[in-house]
This record gives C-alpha cells, structure tokens and sequence, in this order.
C-alpha cells in the first residue's frame, strides 16, 4: 500500500495498515526549498517553484502528501485584495493583505467578480496542482486549500469590524459570508478540476477562543456547509482553537473528515464523535516539530495515534525551519506505532 | 464636590456602560461625572476600569467572547476620550512609556489594541507602531523613545519567529527594558526561551498581563526609590 492509496483509501473508510502522516495545509520546508534553490518570498508566484517546494517534503521526508499553496491569501487577492509577499524578507514571512476590500460598513455589499477564477493566482494555483500531479500525484495523494467564509471575510476587512458587526448586525454579515461562500465554491472548482484529491477548508478565524459556539451555530456554520456541500471531492474542516464544543457541529458541515489542533482533546472527540468519524490531528507544529527535541516529537506522534485520530496530522501550516530530524522522527514513529490498534 | 451617593451612582453608571458595551451611557456618565465635579482619574479607575475588569471575568467565565469584549473597549475609549484631558497629573502609580506593536507578517492587531488601551488608561505615553511592522523598527523607537516597555504582538505562528530577534536586539543595547510578547501562538516556555518579561495568549490574558506588568514595574521603581 503506498502513501496515496492509504490516504485514499482512508477517506472512503476502508481498511488501512496504519494511520497516514500528511495535512492539508502549507507543509514546505526550508531544507526543501535551499535544495531546490528557491526563496521563499518567490515559490508563491511561480507554479513549478510552488509545486518542486511542495513536492520536496514527501521527496525528502516521506511526507505523504502533496499540498498548494503555501499561503492564504489566494482567494482575497482574487476578488481584489492586494498583497504583500515581503520579496525583500531576510526570513521567512508569509504574504499579507496590504489593502483591504472593505474599509467600512457601507461597502460590505460585495459583488464576486464574474471571471473570479481567472484573477489573482487562482490561474497559477491550477498550474501548481498540475505539476504537483503529474511528478508525485502516482505516489501520494494531492491536496488544496481554501478559506471558510469567515476567515476569508476576516482578510477582506477589518477582523475588527467583522467581529463587532458579526454580534450588531448579524444579518448583514450572514449575506457578506454567503457571498464569501459562493467565491470560495468558484475557487474550489478549479482545485478540484485541476485534480487534487481533496480540499481543506480552513475556517481558522471562527474559533470558540473568539466566537460562542451559538454564533458559531448561527452564523459561521451555514455558509460553511453551503461550501462543503459543493465539493465533491474530499474534504476536511479545519478549526483552531480549543473546538471541542463545536466538533458535533464541525461534522455536521458535512466534510469527509474534521481536522483540529493541539487545543482540542482528542480522546473526548473521539467518544464524542464514535469509532467511525474521521478525525485528523493534532500535534502542535511549532512547539513540538519544530522546537522541539526528537524525543518530544517521537511521544506526541504516539499520544497522537492513542487519542485516536485517523491520521496524525498539524495542527496549522508546519513551520519551514523544521529541523530534518524532527520530520524524519516523525514519520519513523508513525510507521512504528500507526499500525497498532 | 459631589455628595458620595452621587458619586457612587455616578462610578456604576461607567462601569455598566462597559460591561454593557453602551458608548451613549458611558459618554453620558463621563459628561455627569465631570459636572459634578468627580476626579477625573477616579472616575476612570473605579468607573471604567472597573468595569472592564469584570469583562475579563465575563471573557473567562465563557460568557462573553471576543466581539463583546471590542464593543467594551470602544465604550470604554467614549468615556475615557471625554475624562482624559481632566486628568490632574497626579501619581497614577506608574509614569512611562512602552512601544506596542504588531511584528513584521502579521496584520492582526486586535490583541495590540487592548493591551493598548490598558496603558491608556494607565496614563502611559503609548507609542503605537501599528501592525506588520519591520523587526528594526521596534528596535529603533525603544531607543528613540527610551520606553522601558516593549510590547510585541503575534497573532499567528507563522509571524511570530521574529520575536526573538526584536528581544535581543533590544536587550543589548538596553538590558533594563522590559519586553512583553502576546499572541495566540505564544506561550510561557517560548517567552522564558526567547528572554522575554511577560507574555499573554488571548486578549484577556493580554489585558491582566498588562496589569500585572504596570504594577511590576512600579515595584521596581519603588525599589529603587528606596535604595536611594
């Protein structure tokens, strides 16, 4: 059984040797990228270069997946945003917004441009996903990402403003999230015609530590089932946060699987939720694997595995200084333990 | 000089107006507390203040979430905006200045704002940098401004890496300023590794943390009042 079929094969709910180690969201590594001679301020807007990054960690590691973009801002910058790669950061930065849609109140009644998937980098995107395809799509199964309707409301205003409107007038920010569904649906087609195999929607500003899990109800959940019930290929919802409040309601959007992070304790989903629901996480990807020692790495994995997820995976972006060792610790514990019931 | 029921009346008057996120009341009540001639500092302190300690219990207790805590600040900065220039510059405990802002890669400063608006209320002279702002830049207005407070704000993982830098940059050249680093992705361990003073997780935790430090750094000077 190689990565992919593991991996494809645990999405339909059928029998695998052990749990698979990947994610849906950003996992380049600097080690990556120096081998291939990249900067990091540059694989955001070049295909292959985003693709030969993204590829690397399952070249070099073992990593079982392949995952575009790096960043998350493509969805904003489509429907007008402009953004900040910082091209002359010594480090590591990841994009920004630099101006926003929305600047107040009034301008909330946004239309979605009519050649949406023609504009910003959702073109390079599909490029990516191609080239990721067709040099490791044989051997792992590839992801995308987009934003939840909140969080991508979140970039396009004041997070601010947002948040205060989400409890003075509900209602207007309701019609402002589904429009934000609609635009990520649009972008979500493309991933999906350009052939990943699954999609992460990564719905990270609505966490419980920010909203109550009635907002979360009310107002949060609705366009997010709205977008998860047109992807037709796999999909996993993505929360921060301390969510074990909101897990039943997580599932309830309808996603093949849920992923949450290092806040959320997993063995309590896991009752929650039963022995059949697929629950990705949760280890914390920079106090552990990257700041971590590779005997911190080595127990997280197992505690991982015995809480019960489905498949160890971050529970954000994995930060690019990840020491080698670590990731290779990772999986060598994964191979180890991930098999034992 | 207002008779103490007034006065009493008029401080519950502020402090609701906070925790009940009511900007028209709290205007009102700073308007009312001035006409009757209150202290315009006990009237932030026992009327505003007070009130948004009671939001950060509401935060915790799980009843009140992020968005209410905003609409608290806003009713908060009504009131304070009209007692403000009323303020005898009597000894509010500690005098000082502090350097706040969001690091280089992040543009979420709503952490920022509220600790922010603690050391307004603290009568600190508060230098806002905003957010996204280059690692040197904080460097540079320490020394510029020789504030013996820095605070650093990260809201996401993939921004905050450039904490440690900033920290030794600055206790270099000035080992005495203080540093404090908050941010979701933040932790105790990270400010102990990275040299940091104080450190805090969420917006409430950011506000005590802002207390505890104001009140730390009178403990210092106080110190040092005494070894002279």
């Amino acid at each position: 059984m190689n990565s992919r079929e593991r991996v494809l094969k645990l999405f339909k709910g059928e029998e695998i040797d052990r749990v698979p180690c990947f994610s849906g969201m950003g996992n380049v590594t600097e080690t990556g990228i120096n081998k291939l001679g990249y900067k990091f301020a540059g694989i955001h807007l070049d295909a292959k270069q985003m693709a030969d990054t993204a590829a690397s960690t399952y070249k070099m590691f073992g990593f079982e997946c392949g995952v575009v973009p790096v960043d998350l801002c493509v969805e904003a910058e489509a429907l007008g945003c402009v953004i900040n790669v910082y091209p002359h950061a010594e480090g590591i930065l990841y994009p920004t917004i630099k101006e926003k849609l929305i600047h107040n109140e009034d301008e909330m009644e946004v239309k979605i441009p009519a050649d949406l998937a023609r504009r910003g980098r959702v073109p390079l995107l599909k490029e990516a996903i191609k080239h990721l395809k067709a040099d490791i799509g044989n051997e792992v199964a590839i992801g995308s990402y987009v934003l939840g309707p909140f969080t991508l409301a979140g970039q396009i205003m004041e997070l601010n403003d947002l948040l205060k409107l989400s409890f003075k007038k509900a209602d207007k920010v309701a019609k402002l999230l589904d429009v934000m569904a609609d635009a990520i649906i649009l972008v979500a087609k493309e991933f999906e015609k350009a052939g990943a195999d699954y999609i992460t929607v990564r719905e990270m500003g609505a966490t419980t530590d920010v909203l109550s899990p009635r907002v979360f109800k009310s107002l949060i959940l609705p366009p997010l089932k709205k977008v998860i019930s047109e992807i037709k290929i796999n999909s996993v919802l993505h929360i921060c946060g301390k969510t074990n409040d909101i897990v039943t309601s997580m599932m309830e959007a309808g996603p093949t699987a849920i992923s949450v992070e290092q806040k959320n304790d997993v063995a309590e989903t896991r009752k929650k939720l039963g022995k059949d629901a697929l629950i990705f996480g949760n280890y914390d990807p920079y106090n552990v694997l990257v700041s971590g020692d590779e005997n911190l790495v080595r127990s997280t994995m197992r505690k991982c595995i015995d809480d019960g997820v489905s498949a160890v995976w971050p529970g954000c972006d994995i930060w690019p200084t990840v020491p080698p060792q670590n990731m290779v610790a990772m999986l060598d514990e994964i191979k180890k333990h991930g098999g034992k019931k | 000089m207002a008779d103490e029921a007034r006065k009493k009346e008029i401080l519950e008057k502020l402090k609701n107006a906070v925790i009940q996120y009511d900007e028209d009341a709290c205007k009102e009540g700073a308007q009312e507390a001035l006409d009757a001639g209150l202290d315009a500092n006990e009237a932030i302190f026992d009327g505003l203040v007070a009130g948004m300690e009671e939001v950060g219990r509401l935060f915790e207790a799980q009843e009140y979430f992020v968005p209410e805590i905003l609409m608290c600040a806003d009713a908060l900065y009504a009131g304070l905006d009209i007692l403000k220039p009323h303020c005898q510059q009597m000894d509010l405990g500690v005098k000082g200045s502090v350097v706040i802002g969001t690091v280089e890669g992040d543009v979420h400063d709503i952490g920022k704002n509220l600790v922010k608006m603690m050391f307004d209320v603290a009568g600190f002279t508060v230098y806002d940098l905003g957010r996204d702002v280059p690692l040197d830049q904080f460097v540079d207005e320490q020394l510029r401004t020789d504030s013996e407070l820095v605070c650093l704000s990260a809201m996401m993982t993939t921004s905050m890496i450039g904490m440690p830098k900033v920290i030794d940059k600055i206790k270099a050249k000035n080992p005495n300023c203080m540093i404090m680093i908050g941010g979701a992705p933040t932790s105790k361990e990270l400010a102990d590794k990275w040299g940091a003073d104080g450190y805090a997780e969420d917006a409430s935790n950011a506000l005590k943390e802002a207390i505890k430090m104001v009140s730390f750094l009178k403990k210092l000077r106080d110190e040092k009042a005494g070894k002279k």
